[in-house]
């Protein structure tokens, strides 16, 4: 018996030997896929452009710091509110250093990100055939990566338009899967000049646009989108024929006064050309880039940033806009001039909106800036009275020389307020951020900023390239002044 | 042929042969079966039957030895009487010879590893914990465990000889009678807190490699053997127990502003200029409306928090007839935990063991426990959903309940009071309601195991363990609720996520063991180990929103679903072991282990591995010419070898594609860079140790030195942003970090008398560490904390504070290069030499007294070298924050020249406003009364008449008083959970106090019965 027993027990370890290896060795992760094997479809292929987009949805449209808001934030175009959580006062104050938290990581982690998606796409885009929907998934990864790039440089770099210097200044590392930039995850790449960047992200986008095709549906890049966006680069870059070029192959029309409203609650996307989408429903952690602004309950309307009171009063009884920029916001018996924008969709107070990219409205605003600077001041007014023939119930204008220019920039800060763009429109143009001494209140009193100006060429203009950055990569040299 | 003949010869000489019948009873008069009654000098003897009965042939004169494990055996000479009763005692020396190690037990004297062994019998009664890692506090040398805040039913940060890891988890291996318990701190499992600690008999502490390298791959962090308690043969002994008691925060060292002082504070900020305070009422409002607000001086303290109510009850019967051994308990524990408003944490627990001699050659045994356990997690981060924070922000001239400008209370429509938002706006006594989170664990822990005897050098245990635990979770946003306000859909009111996680492990073990002895001077044991182990986790979840009606918690009622996931994770080990031992007549002894571990985690290059031991030592004592001294032990023993450390994520070695949406469209993304060269960590253990006893073990103690190097440390090693890896970093077998130390434990019965006992215990480590290598020698900042090489651990990384200018308050810090500037940048961040979150020497002590039926016993722990930053402080005491309370040391800010010793001066908010800095860098040296306790045993003889054996009254303080100069409460595990919390790149236990749930301080009465 016992015998027995002894046979049993060593023939059962012995098996044991065996059985258990192969387990082990078959193992398999349940939830994440394969990279190398996944891309194998037009299908899989546009999940991979989707993932693409997500990651600029990370950085746009976060709640504390999304690239929808911080922008303004930074600018004339709003002021801190003493009754909120003073959020992104660093921001606000211009105190930022490398080591700041917010947006100076995120844009910068979640944009090299977005990249490297692109990048594995286009790596691997020969696994199509050739046809069409190879092209239009290539070229939405070539715009999506270049868009991705632009944001990078304008953020921490300077732009080409800014100063005679900047084209040969440091700019940020244009990484190319094409130019073998990918593959090492070691590698500790230098900057490049932001000439050279802007080169690649126009090439990128120009490329693009002959592969990309006319309709993706909302929330990804297509043909208009691509346009859109490099008549906003080549103005950057000081390219003022092709932006005019550029916005004139954009086909989408723009918003009229009755839709736009209905734009900034998701009803209508009239005159969108490029939006990042929330699909409100689903996606609701860390999609309330209105939460920048303000957040709201039944009872308060808690705001963070309220608009600036020059800029609020400076705005024509007759502009329509003023119906898409403002509403009254009462928190502990103070009314704000609080941000309407990205208060949520309709009837909703939550934030939680799609990210507005790039508006016909901005197409055209960027063809009447680049006719104003070609001198074809003509043209230029003739561009601006198309937007302000939408937007006034009605309007004197007829501007000519610094007039003209004047009313140019004041309407792109109007149509654009709140979307991300005011730092850049000053940055770009070399000029300086000036804010007024008026206090937080709706009617001016209260208290006012702390820091009220931002002298032109400020080295705080270029965001600090982030501690984590400068200390991973040595090669890597940190912006002047900080 | 000769030898029964003599013996009748003698016997006939000296005296008639009778029976002598009688009975054998243990120290509480229960009869003992099983007891050995021996003639001595004879080969005659028999056993004492299920009563404790016996009946033996002897002669007048004839001694009868009466022997039983774990008593002290009595001998009897045969007199006139023909009955013999005996009451036997306990044998603590005895108790103590066996020694739980590595996959079997050991005797103490053979044993030739560093083993601390708690016996919880001896502590329960004192310590009273619903979690059973927090009663190894300060109980054994070498272990290091840290409380992780104070809400009840958490568990506290446990290591074993400093920090062997810098980026895997350093939690031990935990290892429930044969069955090793997953633990993943980094999503906050740990099944630890569901067991109840009455259930255990002893934990064994593993310490050196003699014993760890055992476990192999799972070794490095040291192992917590748990054997559960046993039921003995006799009649059922039955034990109820029951505890109440109360607690409360442990008080701050420092106060808090009330309504008339912070007004007061506003007002001189104001004066001064300082923008933020222009608009607060001490500034802005009129006298009459200050004299409403200054009446309205509300605590918030007694607003937010309460008393908690602590209660246990455990049950527990044990017995066994020849064959068959229970233990059964049940137990129950509540605490509702100091935050008002919420539930706080609830325990059910049960436990069935058994053993029965199915043969001769198969012992089969069984052990089963289920637990359940609730709680609710309030919010712990560090922002204005905590309602820690919120009662150190929240303006005392902001009563809880809305009030109008006369100080009148303000009704809704339903005629309610309304809670206030105050100037934070956010009501969290009302959000405490509105936003619950429920928590919910059943935990089932097994094991079957099979002692098969093949021949008297052949045996084999073949053994399967199991783990199981169900979490729920249903966390809600209940509509019209705070969050719903802010975050919520207007058209969808209310939210609800469920969360449903299965974590399911076994383990199936064979030891084949081989014993023998030659020339009755030789033993050797050796045995052969095959053990695979299996973890799967399956996870759900599911959010919907739209709840027509708060009492309806269900998704079925929900507008609509929005959101839904579901995950499983496998791993796989398995291993192969052969261990060694050899002694030389209890004299020499030598060890020795290989084992050869298989994971899943790693790549096909390095999924196998291999740890190895050696370890010998000298009993002393037992040499002749140790005959007559006063140490009746001492044993010298020594140990090298090697284990290693495999908690990490699962592929990491992989590239891998995550699956999400955008926009309601699949997305693949690329979530990082895998590592195919990964192994685990590998680490080496030397260690020497010291026993001895003296005076028949009335002095003992064991001294230790070690040296632990743990190696090829899994590091993130930080890559360029612009790789685009999702976590920026990749996972490389890099780093090397040495601990080494000394640990001394020592206890003493200073009086042994029959009515009085005094006897003081304690144990204290030493403990050094040095960063040996990094990534190319680089530095890892993480925040406040640095790593460098040949720098302690974890080093203080933070920009130092050179005080206030007298001249004008400004406030004043030094550069990188120690010049003196009154400017503050994040780049004068320099490493403090030696000053870090670990402390350089912890341990406990303890004392007691008993006396007649009195018993006192005071347990202490203490912790000395450690640093924090008291971000807890600096928020107290910030210019930004004057909208929020503040320490009444606000007021001691700069106001002409020439002050010294102050706070900056209000006008610099912008460089004074500084957390990172050693400012707020305070000694974190303490000494803890962790527990008190007094307790009373009835004399039995009033007893016996009501059947009762044993009745015991108990009174026990928890955390009555600390010593300490920090500015807080010292003990500090986690600084603000949701900030950072294990997992967490860069989190070090300890490192700061950020508003997490506070210590508490607890008084506990009881009273015990045994039948």
């Amino acid at each position: 018996m016992k015998n027995y027993i002894f046979k049993i027990t060593v023939l059962l370890v012995s098996l044991g030997f065996i059985a258990c290896d192969d387990e082990l060795n078959d193992l398999q992760p349940f939830t994440e896929g394969n990279p190398e094997t996944f891309f194998n479809s037009v299908a899989t292929f546009q999940n991979g452009v989707d993932g693409i987009y997500s990651q600029l949805v990370n950085y746009y449209s976060h709640p504390s710091n999304g690239m929808q808001g911080i922008p303004d934030i930074l600018s004339d175009n709003v002021i801190l509110v003493q009754t909120g959580r003073r959020s992104n006062e660093d921001y606000y104050d211009w105190r930022y250093v490398p080591n700041t938290a917010g947006a100076i990581p995120l844009y910068w982690s979640e944009a090299y990100e977005a990249v490297n998606a692109a990048n594995l796409v286009i790596s691997q885009i020969d696994n199509l055939a050739d046809s069409p929907e190879k092209n239009n998934i290539l070229g939405q990864a070539l715009a999506a990566r270049a868009y991705a790039h632009f944001d990078l440089a304008r953020t921490y770099a300077q732009i080409p338009s800014q100063s005679s210097g900047a084209g040969s200044s440091p700019g940020i590392v244009y990484v190319k899967v094409e130019d073998g930039d990918t593959g090492d995850p070691f590698a500790q790449p230098a900057r490049e000049t932001v000439d050279s960047n802007y080169a690649e992200i126009i090439g990128d986008l120009e490329r693009a646009s002959q592969l990309i095709a006319d309709d993706n549906g909302e929330g990804r890049l297509d043909r208009d989108g691509v346009f859109g966006i490099l008549s906003r680069v080549y103005l950057y870059n000081g390219d003022y024929q092709k932006a005019i070029d550029a916005a004139n192959q954009v086909t989408v029309p723009l918003a009229t006064a009755a839709e736009l409203p209905d734009v900034y609650t998701d009803v209508s996307s009239a005159g969108l050309v490029f939006e990042l989408a929330i699909n409100s429903a689903t996606e609701t952690i860390n999609n309330n880039v209105g939460v920048l602004y303000s957040q709201s309950n039944a009872s308060a309307v808690i705001s963070e940033y309220a608009i600036e009171f020059d800029f609020w009063n400076s705005i024509d009884p007759n502009d329509l806009r003023r119906n898409v920029l403002q509403f009254v916001g009462n928190n502990q018996g103070n009314d704000y001039n609080a941000v309407l924008k990205f208060l949520g969709e309709a009837g909703q107070v939550n934030g939680r909106v799609d990210i507005k990219v790039l508006r016909a409205a901005e197409v055209l605003l960027n063809k009447a800036e680049a006719q104003f600077e070609l001198g074809q001041e003509t043209a230029a007014l003739g561009s601006l009275d198309m937007l302000r023939d939408q937007r006034f119930t009605s309007y004197t204008g007829g501007e000519t020389g610094q007039a003209l220019e004047d009313a140019i920039q004041f309407n792109r800060r109007v149509e654009l307020a709140f979307e991300g763009h005011r730092f850049f429109d000053l940055k770009r143009r070399g000029e300086a951020i000036t804010r007024s001494n008026n206090g937080d209140i709706i009617d001016g009193s209260g208290t006012p900023p702390e820091v009220l100006t931002l002298a032109a060429g400020d080295f705080r203009f270029q965001l600090p390239i982030p501690i984590d950055e400068v200390n991973a990569n040595p090669n890597l040299a940190q912006n002047d002044g900080y | 042929m000769l030898t029964p003949l003599l013996v009748l010869c003698i016997n006939l000489s000296y005296g008639q042969e009778k029976t002598i019948s009688g009975n054998v009873t243990d120290q509480n008069g229960l009869p003992l079966p099983g007891v050995n009654v021996l003639v001595v000098g004879t080969t005659n003897g028999t056993q004492t039957d299920f009563d404790g009965n016996y009946t033996i042939s002897a002669s007048e004169g004839d001694v009868l030895r009466f022997s039983y494990l774990g008593q002290r055996s009595v001998d009897r000479t045969v007199g006139v009487s023909d009955t013999i009763d005996v009451q036997m005692e306990e044998d603590a020396q005895a108790l103590e010879e066996v020694v739980v190690v590595g996959y079997g037990t050991r005797s103490q004297e053979l044993s030739t590893a560093a083993v601390s062994t708690v016996k919880t019998e001896s502590i329960e009664s004192f310590v009273p914990s619903t979690s059973l890692d927090n009663i190894l506090q300060g109980q054994a040398a070498g272990v290091q465990v840290t409380a992780a805040n104070g809400r009840p039913g958490n568990t506290a940060f446990v290591q074993i000889r400093g920090v062997g890891s810098i980026n895997a988890q350093t939690t031990p291996l935990y290892v429930i009678d044969g069955t090793p318990i997953p633990i993943d701190s980094e999503r906050n499992f740990n099944p630890i807190n569901n067991l109840n600690p009455n259930d255990i008999e002893s934990l064994s502490i593993l310490k050196d490699a003699a014993t760890v390298s055992k476990y192999g791959s799972r070794g490095a962090n040291g192992v917590v053997l748990i054997t559960t308690k046993k039921g003995r043969s006799g009649e059922a002994r039955i034990n109820f127990r029951s505890s109440y008691g109360f607690g409360e925060r442990v008080p701050d060292p420092f106060d808090l502003m009330d309504a008339s002082q912070k007004l007061e504070l506003e007002r001189q900020f104001a004066d001064l200029g300082v923008n933020a305070a222009q608009s607060l009422p001490g500034a802005a409002a009129s006298p009459e409306r200050l004299a409403v607000l200054r009446s309205l001086d509300t605590n918030w303290e007694e607003e937010l928090l309460r008393k908690s109510v602590i209660q246990s009850n455990s049950l527990t019967v044990s017995g066994g007839s020849e064959d068959l051994t229970y233990f059964l308990s049940l137990g129950y524990d509540k605490n509702t935990g100091i935050i008002d408003r919420i539930d706080g944490f609830e325990r059910l627990s049960t436990r069935l063991n058994t053993t029965y001699q199915a043969k001769e050659w198969l012992n089969l045994g069984a052990n089963i426990s289920v637990s359940r356990s609730t709680t609710d997690l309030p919010r712990d981060r560090n922002n204005v959903q905590n309602p820690i924070r919120a009662l150190y922000d929240y303006n005392p001239y902001e009563p809880l309940f809305l009030r109008d400008a006369s100080g009148n209370f303000v009704f809704d429509n339903q005629g309610e009071m309304i809670f206030n938002p105050t100037s934070s706006g956010f009501p969290i006594a009302r959000a405490l309601l509105t936003e619950p989170e429920d928590n919910r664990n059943l935990l089932l822990v097994g094991n079957l195991s099979a002692d098969i005897k093949l021949s008297d050098k052949f045996s084999n245990r073949f053994s399967v363990g199991l783990v199981s635990n169900r979490f729920n979770r249903t966390n809600r946003s209940i509509a019209g609720g705070v969050l719903q306000g802010f975050i919520g859909d207007a058209n969808f009111p209310g939210e609800q996520t469920d969360n449903f996680a299965l974590d399911f492990e076994y383990n199936v073990n064979n030891l084949f063991t081989y014993t023998d002895t030659f020339n009755e001077l030789h033993n050797l044991t050796a045995s052969f180990l095959l053990e695979y182990n299996e973890n799967i986790r399956t996870d759900l979840f599911a959010t919907s929103r739209g709840f027509p009606s708060p009492d309806i918690p269900y998704q079925e009622v929900a507008a609509e679903p929005t959101a839904a996931g579901s995950e499983e994770d496998r791993r796989i080990l398995f291993s192969q072991g052969l261990f060694v031992d050899y002694d030389f007549d209890g004299r020499y002894i030598i060890s020795g282990s290989i084992r050869r571990d298989g994971s899943s985690r790693f790549g096909p290059d390095n999924k196998y591995g291999y740890f190895y031991s050696g370890s010998a030592a000298w009993n002393i004592a037992n040499e002749n010419f140790m005959e007559g001294s006063v140490f009746n032990n001492l044993k010298l023993r020594g140990s090298y070898g090697t284990s290693g450390n495999q908690n990490i994520g699962d592929n990491e070695f992989l590239n891998l594609l995550q699956f999400n949406t955008y926009n309601g469209l699949t997305t693949a993304i690329p979530i990082g860079v895998g590592n195919p060269q990964i192994q685990w960590e590998s680490q080496e253990i030397f260690d020497v140790g010291l026993e001895f006893g003296l005076f028949n073990n009335r002095i003992n103690g064991v001294v230790d030195y070690f040296k632990k190097n743990s190696k090829d440390l899994l590091l993130d090693r930080p890559l360029s942003q612009t790789i685009g890896d999702e976590d920026n970093s990749i996972l490389a077998n890099i780093g090397e970090v040495e601990n080494s130390g000394i640990e001394v434990s020592i206890n003493a019965d200073v009086v042994r008398g029959e009515n009085f006992v005094w006897s003081v215990g304690g144990n204290v480590t030493f403990l050094d560490n040095e960063v040996k290598e990094l990534v190319d020698g680089d530095d890892i900042i993480n925040g406040n904390t640095i790593l460098r090489e040949g720098e302690e651990i974890n080093s203080f990384y933070l920009v130092r504070y050179a005080g206030v200018n007298p001249a004008n308050g400004e406030p004043l810090y030094l550069d990188t290069d120690g010049n003196v500037t009154n400017e503050y940048s994040d780049g004068f961040q320099v490493l403090l030499p030696g000053k870090s979150p670990n402390a350089d020497f912890e341990g406990g002590f303890n004392t007691s007294l008993r006396f007649m039926g009195f018993g006192l016993r005071g347990d202490f722990i203490f912790k000395a070298g450690n640093y924090i930053t008291n971000f807890q402080r600096s928020a107290g005491i910030s210019i930004g924050n004057i909208d929020s309370n503040q320490r009444v040391e606000a007021f001691n800010y700069w106001k002409q020249p020439g002050d010294q010793d102050v706070l900056p001066s209000p006008l610099f908010a912008n460089t004074a406003d500084q957390g990172g800095t050693t400012r707020f860098l305070e000694k974190g040296d303490y000494i803890r009364l962790r527990t008190l306790t007094l307790d009373y045993n009835l004399p039995s003889e009033f007893l016996r008449d009501f059947g009762i054996n044993s009745f015991r009254f108990f009174v026990t303080g928890q955390n009555l008083f600390t010593i300490s100069e920090y500015k807080g409460d010292p003990e500090i595990g986690l600084g603000s959970a949701e900030t950072a919390e294990p997992g967490d790149q860069g989190f070090v236990p300890g490192e700061f106090s950020l508003f997490s749930y506070p210590q508490t301080r607890s008084y506990t009465f009881g009273v015990e019965i045994g039948f």
